[in-house]
């Protein structure tokens, strides 16, 4: 194969190959959340509800109102038997 | 198909007051055996054992027939529910013979005074604790039944 036909060759090779498209065609996001999904579901359920990004994500004012519920419960100790037949 | 969501829902609503059963009656035994308080347990535990499971599933049947109409965060919801239980308890309380109202406050299984002032702090608080239990708990629940 002389010159000539080698960039003739590299010339219809090219052509024959699609242009690579650089974006991808469809959204990844959906398929990952699918995936973490499929991983929460392995656990158990009080691993989910006690995990670091769910405890990450209860408002700061949840945690003072349990603040404040723990600081009532130990300034009255006695109302501990009320609670616990009120619940 | 019919997947039954009311159901689903009270299951959801009673899950948590039924887990916290084994909490109230080891407290309850704690404090009759360890602190000597008085407390008729038999009697006692008839309203956390089987009112109180029975009022938190119904409660989240009457959230989820809300759903579709205007209504309150879970939590909020949840934290309305004590204004329902307190005067059901009182009540129940009163009639087994183990609360009575005095001049100086309400007297618990015979031995616990809680004055009138700290009655509205005790309360508060049980607004408090039925807002988180609602939001995180029940809320949890619904979700993992699907009906959140």
């Amino acid at each position: 194969m002389n010159e000539n036909e080698q960039k003739n060759f590299a010339e219809q090779l090219k052509q024959s190959l699609k242009p690579m498209n650089r974006e991808l065609d469809r959204d990844l996001w959906p398929r990952m959340l699918c995936r973490l999904d499929a991983g929460a579901r392995d656990r158990q359920w009080l691993a989910v509800l006690f995990s670091p990004s769910a405890l990450s994500s209860v408002p700061w004012f949840d945690w003072a109102l349990l603040a404040v519920l723990v600081a009532g419960v130990c300034v009255f100790p006695k109302s501990i038997p009320i609670w616990l037949y009120h619940f | 198909m019919n997947t039954h969501p009311y159901l689903r829902a009270y299951m959801a609503g009673s899950a948590a007051p039924t887990m916290m059963l084994v909490v109230v009656l080891s407290g309850f035994l704690i404090a009759r055996y360890s602190f000597q308080v008085p407390i008729p347990i038999e009697r006692a535990i008839i309203f956390p054992m089987a009112l109180i499971p029975n009022l938190f599933g119904l409660w989240n049947m009457f959230y989820l027939w809300l759903r579709p109409r205007p209504h309150l965060p879970i939590g909020f919801h949840g934290a309305i529910l004590p204004f329902v239980i307190a005067p059901l308890g009182f009540l129940l309380a009163t009639c087994l013979g183990f609360l009575a109202t005095t001049s100086s406050g309400l007297v618990w299984f015979h031995e616990i005074v809680i004055p009138y002032a700290v009655l509205a702090g005790v309360f508060s608080l049980a607004l408090i604790a039925y807002y988180l239990v609602w939001k995180y708990l029940v809320g949890f629940f619904n979700q993992v039944l699907g009906i959140a």
